[in-house]
């Protein structure tokens, strides 16, 4: 965390030398959950749900706080802190923390860069501030693991041609970046598999609950074991503000017979490509179709062991003013190369069906069911439960922000 | 929303000023009706009159103001004769960074809130594309003209110049969603009454979409 320690030090460095108005944003989303989910993956079940059947009632979904503070013309800072308690190692932590540099376009190009740690531009779902979906309480599984195990901490890279500012229909973006600080990525996926929940991952913070057991893995992504940095790179294309194209490969480069002592885990060698089409009408109607295709490995010893993993979502909505209604699809599966019988296998499916109601105010309120059929054999082996669950949730959210300028 | 009555003062006032083209010439009205490709009319299209001869009075320049509210250009487009000046005024919380690079003219205005930068000059004709550095969804045109009339077409696809003296005159038509291969133009005689009507080859591209919470961060 050494590269993100020095960006945040120097973002606190040019704040204070601030000449322009820091913009603020706080919010508080508090949920009414009835759950009959298993033991969640927070608590180190594997229950696919943040919320199970022990986490009923009112709760916390999430207090956001933020920071946005620009930095003369062309250069600015951000800093998003949450608070979840979900049994989080830090009961209040960062989940974005960067330094933006947008210089004005050029002939129809425009550069950007980001240091610090923030989200690889991947999901067309969480759109909203915050990295939230606007369509549902609860993201996809590809961006719900997205949120719990992948951060970029290192320096992003876009240049932007504006077609739709020269007359023409299309904009194109390319992204590159380099970043080390996510060596564990993987780890998670191998431990319980895909989840479908709205927590994301902290900086300093880690999955959930601690490990009952001293020598497991400490649940902590955001290290670096190897120093061997990873990259990404993508490509965007969009059609109007109609249409949007998303594609990424992600490879992060690790010596997978590397090991932390610190955090009791491994390297994990993760890559994956990504690609989401979010198409949206003037009626209001909204189609995401997102996917995922990726394998991890490790390397203790002399054993070689490799994951697969891949997820598809479809997501349909209709959005009348300030009302929206979502139903979403989601399948997933892992696949453990050794032996698919054995322990840290998968498959499973998810339906979500929600309503949100955003007028435009403070205020902004949700209802969501969702239901996750899954089949884990490791839940027979650590658990002595049955490997097929369905596990189902009805959650209401009540959202309320404030927004100013100091 | 209708601007005829903004229209007939501009030509009143210009023939008092500069031509008395508008009174004392033998002059009919001009009507132009934009109609898209099916046939359902075109609101908000942009219509300039030019002269093909000279001696016709050149529109003068304006002070017009391009808002910013609601994260969105108010207007969406602005037509303004060559040498007008435009504010920008941002009346929004938040703060915007507007810039063109259209070669008519090219500018930017560092990050702000209110209204802290004097206007800006539009010295040449032609299409200006304004966009915000922050929220690339906000998009707006600035039409820079030397055309001796101009206005937009209201809800029923109609523009309407009251006085349309004798001579030879160039009608173009243009809208942000256009998508013809070609730019629409055509030649009209003045002097007697006339209407011109204009249909699209093409479809429209689809107009943006309206709407969204501001909480979507696009």
């Amino acid at each position: 965390m050494g590269l993100l320690k020095h960006a945040l030090g120097l973002t606190a460095l040019l704040i204070s030398a601030r000449t322009q108005a820091t913009d603020w944003e706080l919010s508080l989303d508090m949920r009414a959950v009835s759950s009959n989910g298993r033991e969640s993956f927070l608590d180190n079940g594997q229950g696919k749900l943040r919320f199970d059947e022990d986490h009923q009632g009112i709760r916390l979904g999430r207090l956001r706080a933020a920071l946005d503070q620009p930095l003369g013309e062309v250069l600015s800072a951000h800093i998003e802190a949450s608070a979840w308690d979900d049994d989080d190692k830090n009961p209040i932590d960062l989940t974005e923390a960067y330094l933006e540099y947008r210089p004005y376009p050029r002939a129809g190009f425009r550069s950007r860069m980001r240091l610090g740690a923030f989200y690889p531009p991947m999901s067309l779902e969480n759109r909203a501030i915050g990295w939230e979906t606007p369509y549902t309480i609860t993201p996809s599984a590809i961006s719900s693991w997205i949120g719990e195990e992948i951060r970029t901490i290192g320096i992003e890279g876009q240049v932007d041609w504006l077609g739709t500012r020269l007359g023409h229909s299309f904009d194109l973006q390319l992204t590159a970046a380099i970043f080390g600080w996510n060596d564990p990525a993987g780890t998670m996926l191998a431990t319980h598999g895909f989840a479908l929940h709205d927590r994301q991952t902290t900086l300093f913070g880690r999955v959930g609950a601690p490990q009952p057991d001293p020598e497991f893995a400490k649940k902590e992504l955001f290290h670096e074991i190897d120093d061997r940095p990873g990259y990404y790179v993508g490509a965007q294309a969009r059609y109007l503000d109609r249409a949007v194209l998303n594609l990424l490969h992600y490879d992060n480069r690790a010596d997978p017979t590397a090991q932390s002592r610190e955090i009791r885990d491994f390297a994990w060698l993760t890559k994956f490509d990504a690609a989401a089409l979010r198409i949206e009408t003037g009626n209001g109607w909204t189609a995401i179709l997102q996917a995922l295709v990726g394998d991890t490995y490790i390397a203790p010893g002399s054993f070689w062991l490799e994951w697969e993993f891949d997820s598809r979502s479809l997501l349909l909505a209709k959005r009348m003013g300030a009302h929206m209604v979502s139903a979403r699809y989601d399948e997933f599966n892992v696949l453990f190369r050794d032996d698919p019988a054995l322990p840290g296998s998968e498959d499973g499916h998810a339906w979500a069906l929600a309503y949100t109601f955003d007028p435009g105010t403070q205020w902004r309120f949700a209802l969501e069911w969702l239901q996750v059929d899954s089949t884990v054999p490791q839940r027979v082996v650590q658990l002595g439960e049955t490997a097929f669950a369905s596990e189902t949730k009805v959650e209401i959210s009540a959202r309320y922000s404030l927004a100013g300028s100091f | 929303m209708s601007i005829l009555p903004f229209l007939r003062l501009r030509c009143t006032s210009a023939a008092i000023a500069v031509s008395l083209a508008c009174t004392l010439a033998q002059a009919d009205p001009l009507s132009v009706t934009a109609l898209q490709r099916d046939g359902k009319p075109l609101a908000g299209a942009v219509v300039t009159v030019e002269a093909e001869s000279p001696g016709q009075a050149a529109p003068h320049p304006e002070h017009a103001t391009m808002d910013q509210v609601d994260l969105a250009f108010v207007p969406d487009v602005l037509v303004v004769p060559v040498h007008s000046t435009v504010q920008f005024p941002n009346s929004d919380a938040i703060s915007h960074q507007v810039y063109s690079f259209s070669s008519a003219r090219r500018f930017q205005l560092p990050l702000y809130r209110g209204k802290p930068y004097p206007p800006v000059t539009f010295d040449q004709p032609g299409i200006i594309t304004l966009g915000c550095n922050i929220h690339d969804n906000m998009l707006a045109y600035i039409v820079v003209t030397t055309a001796n009339w101009f206005g937009r077409t209201d809800s029923h696809g109609k523009w309407t110049m009251p006085h349309l003296p004798a001579g030879r005159f160039r009608v173009r038509l243009w809208h942000p969603l256009l998508n013809e291969s070609a730019d629409i133009e055509r030649l009209v005689e003045g002097g007697s009454e006339g209407s011109l009507e204009i249909r699209l080859s093409r479809n429209l591209r689809p107009a943006p979409l309206t709407g969204r919470p501001h909480s979507w961060d696009y």
